[in-house]
C-alpha cells in the first residue's frame, strides 16, 4: 500500500475517531434511555469501521476477527438486549444528575483536554514518525474518563451499563491505536466478558426494579452494613 | 562425608513426612472412617494413637538430625525444586537451626507420648481428628520455621505456625473465654508478622534476593539507620510471638485455653521461636556492626519481662496462666544472655558477647524442658481434677504422688536451685554479665549492676511463686471435691514428665554436654565469633572465662544431697529410739482442722503484694451480707483485681486511636456507588495530572 493511499486511512481514521468521540458527548448531553442505546451501538459501528480501516491501513489482519465482533456485539447483540430491557421495565428518562448537562459537557470538554496532553507526553516518549492511528489514542483515553465521568454523575443502572460500555470501547480503541489492537485471544475474551457481563447485569436491572420499585441505584445504598 | 549427608537428608525427609502424614491420615481417617466404623469411640482412639506416635516417630528423626549436625558440625543444605523467584529456595541446618530442631524435637517426643494418654480425656467430647492434625501441623510448622533458608518459606511456615495454633487455642471454642484469647493471639501475633515482612522486604532491597544466605553476605551491609530499622522491626516482630513486655497481653490468655500438651508445646517451643528469629537477625544477618544501644534496649526489655513477669504470675491462682506468666520471666532471663551478647559485641568484646549468647541459649533448651514439664504437670492436674483454679486444690501429692514429684523437679528447676538446669543457665547469665563489670563504659558500668540485681530478685521472686503454685496444689488437705476426686495420671503421661525430668537433671549435673555443643554453635555466628571460652573442668566443672569463678553443678548436687542425707542417717545412727506420731499435716497440734484453715494462695502472696503494691494497683472488696446479727455473718465475699498497667496504658489508648481513626475513614464509605466511582474518577484524573 503507497503512502496516498495510507494518508487516505489515517484521515478516515481521524474521522472516525472523531466521530466515536461525538456519540460519547451526545451521549452525556441526552435524557433519554433509549437514545443512549442508539448511541452506543452507532459508536460502536464507528469502532468497528475504524478497525477495518487499521486491517485496511496497516495490513494487520488478525483486528478483522475482532472487528466483526466487535459490530456483531457491541452494535447488534447488546444493544438489542439492552432495548428489550428498558421495554420490560418501562423506564425511558434519565432524570437523576448530580451534575448538570451543562456542566458535564464542559466538563468532558476537559477531560479530552487532559487526554489529549496525556496522550501526547505518551505519544512523545515513543516516535515521531508513530502511525495515524496512534494518534487516536487521545480520543480512547477521552472515552474512557468519559465514560467513568457517566458512571458516577448518572444514577440510572441502565445509564451505569452505557457508562461501563463507553469505557470498555475506549480501552478497545487505546490497544487499538497503540499496538494495533490486542493479542485476539484477548480481545475475544474481553467481548465475552462484556456480553456476558450486560446479560447479567440486564437480569440485575429487573431484579432491582422489583425489590425496590426503581432502577436507580441510589435504592442500593440501604444495603449498606 | 556423602553417606553422611545421604543418611541426615534421610532424617530429614522421614520427619517432614511424617508430620504430614501425622497430619493428614488421621484427618482422613476421621473423615472416611464415619461412614465404615459405627463405635466413634474406637475409632477416634485409633486416630489419636496413630497420630501421636507418627508425630513421636518424627519428632524422634528430628532430634538424630539435630543431634548429627550438632555433633558433626557440618551444616546440611536442601534446594527445593522448582525454587522460587529472588533466591534459592532451600532448607537449612546450621547449628543454630540444629540446636533450636533439637529443642522442638525433644519436647515434641515428650509431649507426643504424654498426648497418647492426656487425649483419651477429649475422647467422646470432642473432634479427635482435628486435633491431631493441628497437632502434628503445628509441629511442622514449628520445624519448618527453623529449617527455612529462605524469607518466603520462612514466612509461610511462620504464618502457619500461627494459624495452627490459633485454631488450637479455639478447641474448646464453646469457652467465650478460649475464643476471646484466639481473637487477642490472631491480632498481635499478625501484628508482629507484618512487621516481619518489613524487615524482610528491607533487607531483600539491599541484597536483591530473598535466601538468608544472601542476607548474610558481608558484602550486603546495610547503612546503620536501616540497620537499625531491621532490628527493631525483629525485635518487636518476633518479640510478640515470645511474649516479651509489653507485648505479651497474649500470652496469659492463649495457654490456658489451649489444651495442656499444647501448652507445653507453645510455652516450650513455640515463644522459642522468637528467640530464634533474634538471633538468627541479630547475630547472624545483622551483625558484626552492633550499635551500643540494642543491648541496651533487649536488656531494658528482658529486665521488665522477668521482673513484671514473675510478679504477675505470684498473684495468679490459675496454675496454667501462673505458669503462662513464668513464660513470660523465663523469656526475659533468655533475653537478658541476649542482651549482654549484643552490649558485649557492640563493645568488641567477643569472648564475653559469646558466653552471654551462650547462657541465653542454654537457658532456651531448659526453659523448654522444665517449662514443658510444668505445663504437662499441670495438664495431669488438670485432667484429673478438671479444675486450673489452685485455691480448690490441695493434698494432691497423696493422690497423684508421680506427678506432684515431677512437678517439684520442674519447680526446683525453674527456680533456679543447684543442681537442676534453671540454677546453670542462671548462673552462666550471671557470670556473663558480672564479667562485664571489667568494661569501663559508662553505661555498661550503670546497665551490668541492674540488671544482674533484677535477675536476682527474679530468681527469688519465682522461687516463691513455686513455693506457693507447689505448696497450695500438691500439699495440705483438698480444698474442694475436686481435688478430692482426683486420680494418678497414665503410665503415657507420667513416663513422658519423667523424661522430661530426667533431662531437667542431666542438662543440670551435666552441663559440659549442653556446652561443648552451643560453644561451637555460638562461635559461628557471624555477630559474635568468638569462643566463649568456657572451660569443661573434667567434664564436670564449669570456669567461664579463666580469671572468673568456676563451678561444679554435680559436686554441688552431691553436697546438696550428702547434707539431706547427712542428719537423717546421723539421727538413725546417734539419735536412739525414734517416736512416731501420724497428724495432720500443718496441723500445728490442732486436733480438727478443715481444709478452710489452710493458707489461701492469696494469703500467701499478700506480703509481695504489700511490698509491690504500687504495680498491682491491686483494689479489694469486701462484701459482707448481713441478715442475722453483726457476729454471725453468714456470707462474706472477698474479690480481689490487680489491674494490668499495660492493658490500661498502652492497649487501651492504642485501641481506642484505632477504633477512633476507623470511624474517620468510614465517612468516606457512604454507600454510593456513585461515590466509589467518582474516587476512582477523581483519581484518576488527578494521576494523570500529576503523576505523569
Amino acid at each position: 500500500m503507497d503512502s496516498t493511499n495510507l494518508q487516505t486511512v489515517g484521515l478516515l481514521i481521524d474521522i472516525f475517531a472523531a466521530a466515536i468521540l461525538v456519540t460519547a458527548f451526545l451521549v452525556v448531553s441526552s435524557r433519554s434511555l433509549v437514545f443512549y442505546i442508539r448511541l452506543f451501538a452507532l459508536q460502536s459501528f464507528f469502532l468497528g469501521i475504524v478497525a477495518f480501516l487499521v486491517v485496511l491501513g496497516y495490513g494487520e489482519t488478525h483486528i478483522l476477527i475482532a472487528a466483526v465482533l466487535t459490530i456483531a456485539v457491541k452494535a447488534i447483540a447488546i444493544p438489542f438486549v439492552l432495548s428489550r430491557v428498558i421495554d420490560r421495565i418501562n423506564v425511558h428518562k434519565e432524570v437523576d444528575f448530580s451534575i448538570n448537562i451543562t456542566v458535564s459537557l464542559l466538563l468532558c470538554g476537559g477531560m479530552v483536554i487532559l487526554a489529549d496532553s496525556v496522550a501526547h507526553s505518551i505519544l512523545d516518549a515513543q516516535r515521531a514518525d508513530a502511525p495515524a492511528v496512534s494518534r487516536v489514542l487521545s480520543v480512547s483515553i477521552a472515552m474512557m474518563l468519559i465514560g467513568l465521568f457517566i458512571m458516577t454523575t448518572r444514577k440510572k443502572a441502565i445509564t451505569q451499563i452505557v457508562g461501563l460500555l463507553t469505557m470498555e470501547n475506549g480501552v478497545f480503541l487505546s490497544g487499538l491505536s497503540i499496538t494495533y489492537g490486542m493479542p485476539l485471544i484477548v480481545e475475544v475474551g474481553i467481548f465475552f466478558d462484556i456480553l456476558v457481563a450486560v446479560l447479567i447485569l440486564g437480569v440485575f436491572i429487573f431484579r432491582i426494579n422489583k425489590t425496590f420499585e426503581s432502577i436507580s441505584i441510589d435504592s442500593l445504598r440501604s444495603l449498606r452494613e | 562425608m556423602h553417606d553422611l549427608t545421604d543418611w541426615r537428608l534421610a532424617a530429614l525427609t522421614f520427619m517432614v513426612t511424617g508430620y504430614a502424614l501425622g497430619a493428614l491420615l488421621p484427618a482422613l481417617i476421621g473423615i472416611m472412617g464415619r461412614a465404615l466404623v459405627k463405635s466413634v469411640v474406637t475409632l477416634d482412639s485409633t486416630i489419636k494413637n496413630l497420630g501421636f506416635t507418627i508425630a513421636l516417630a518424627s519428632s524422634l528423626a528430628g532430634c538424630v538430625l539435630s543431634l548429627s549436625v550438632l555433633l558433626s558440625g557440618e551444616p546440611l543444605y536442601v534446594e527445593i525444586q522448582p525454587s522460587l523467584p529472588f533466591g534459592a529456595m532451600a532448607l537449612h541446618a546450621d547449628m543454630l537451626s540444629a540446636f533450636f530442631l533439637g529443642v522442638i524435637s525433644l519436647i515434641a517426643a515428650a509431649v507426643s507420648f504424654y498426648s497418647l494418654g492426656y487425649a483419651t480425656g477429649f475422647l467422646r467430647r470432642r473432634n479427635m481428628a482435628l486435633l491431631v492434625f493441628l497437632y502434628n501441623a503445628f509441629l511442622l510448622s514449628m520445624t519448618g520455621v527453623v529449617l527455612s533458608a529462605h524469607a518466603f518459606l520462612f514466612l509461610f511456615f511462620w504464618e502457619a505456625m500461627s494459624l495452627s495454633t490459633y485454631f488450637l487455642i479455639n478447641y474448646e471454642h464453646e469457652d467465650p473465654a478460649a475464643r476471646r484469647a484466639g481473637y487477642l493471639y490472631v491480632v498481635m501475633t499478625h501484628l508482629g508478622t507484618a512487621l516481619l515482612v518489613v524487615m524482610f522486604v528491607l533487607l531483600f532491597s539491599r541484597t536483591g534476593s530473598f535466601s538468608f544466605g544472601a542476607f548474610r553476605d558481608p558484602g550486603s551491609r546495610l547503612p546503620a539507620v536501616v540497620q537499625s530499622v531491621i532490628f527493631l522491626c525483629a525485635t518487636i516482630g518476633f518479640g510478640v510471638k515470645a511474649g516479651i513486655i509489653p507485648l505479651h497481653i497474649w500470652l496469659p490468655e492463649a495457654h490456658p485455653a489451649a489444651p495442656s500438651n499444647i501448652s507445653a508445646l507453645m510455652s516450650g517451643v513455640m515463644l522459642k521461636m522468637g528467640i530464634y528469629g533474634m538471633v538468627r537477625v541479630y547475630f547472624d544477618f545483622l551483625g558484626p556492626d552492633i550499635p551500643e544501644w540494642w543491648g541496651i534496649l533487649i536488656l531494658i526489655v528482658a529486665v521488665t519481662s522477668s521482673v513484671l513477669g514473675v510478679l504477675y504470675a505470684l498473684t495468679e491462682h490459675d496454675l496454667k496462666r501462673l505458669l503462662a506468666f513464668h513464660s513470660i520471666e523465663n523469656i526475659g532471663i533468655i533475653l537478658m544472655g541476649i542482651g549482654g551478647a549484643l552490649l558485649f559485641a557492640s563493645l568488641g568484646n567477643r569472648p564475653l558477647a559469646s558466653l552471654a549468647l551462650l547462657a541465653g541459649l542454654y537457658h532456651v533448651l531448659n526453659h523448654a524442658t522444665f517449662k514443658g514439664l510444668l505445663f504437662l504437670g499441670a495438664g495431669s492436674v488438670l485432667h484429673a481434677t478438671h479444675t486450673r483454679n489452685i485455691e480448690e486444690l490441695g493434698g494432691l501429692i497423696k493422690k497423684m504422688p508421680w506427678t506432684a514429684f515431677f512437678f517439684l523437679i520442674g519447680a526446683v528447676a525453674i527456680s533456679a536451685l543447684p543442681p537442676l538446669n534453671g540454677f546453670v543457665s542462671e548462673w552462666l547469665t550471671f557470670q556473663a554479665l558480672l564479667l562485664g563489670f571489667h568494661i569501663s563504659d559508662l553505661t555498661v558500668r550503670i546497665a551490668i549492676p541492674l540488671t544482674v540485681a533484677l535477675l536476682a530478685l527474679t530468681g527469688a521472686l519465682a522461687a516463691a511463686c513455686f513455693v506457693k503454685a507447689f505448696g497450695i496444689t500438691f500439699l495440705g488437705l483438698p480444698r474442694s471435691d475436686h481435688a478430692e476426686g482426683a486420680h494418678e495420671s497414665s503410665f503415657s503421661m507420667i513416663a513422658a514428665m519423667g523424661s522430661l525430668a530426667v533431662l531437667c537433671v542431666v542438662f543440670g549435673v551435666a552441663p559440659s554436654l549442653v556446652v561443648s555443643v552451643l560453644d561451637p554453635l555460638v562461635s559461628s555466628l557471624p555477630g559474635v565469633h568468638a569462643s566463649g571460652q568456657v572451660l569443661l573442668g573434667g567434664g564436670m566443672m564449669l570456669i567461664p572465662q579463666s580469671d572468673a569463678s568456676s563451678i561444679s553443678p554435680l559436686a554441688l548436687g552431691g553436697l546438696l544431697v550428702a547434707a539431706t542425707l547427712f542428719p537423717v542417717a546421723a539421727g538413725y545412727l546417734f539419735g536412739g529410739r525414734v517416736r512416731k506420731r501420724v497428724v495432720m499435716t500443718w496441723g500445728c497440734g490442732l486436733e480438727k482442722i478443715g481444709p478452710r484453715m489452710q493458707y489461701t494462695a492469696t494469703g500467701f502472696s499478700k506480703p509481695i503484694r504489700m511490698i509491690f503494691s504500687n504495680i498491682y494497683r491491686a483494689t479489694h472488696e469486701i462484701e459482707i451480707s448481713e441478715e442475722t446479727s453483726p457476729y454471725f455473718r453468714p456470707n462474706i465475699t472477698y474479690e480481689l483485681r490487680t489491674e494490668s498497667v499495660f492493658l490500661k496504658y498502652l492497649y487501651e489508648p492504642a485501641y481506642h486511636v484505632i477504633i477512633g481513626s476507623a470511624r474517620m475513614v468510614r465517612r468516606i464509605q457512604t454507600g454510593h456507588i456513585q461515590t466509589y466511582l467518582a474516587y476512582i474518577f477523581l483519581t484518576l484524573v488527578l494521576l494523570l495530572l500529576f503523576a505523569r
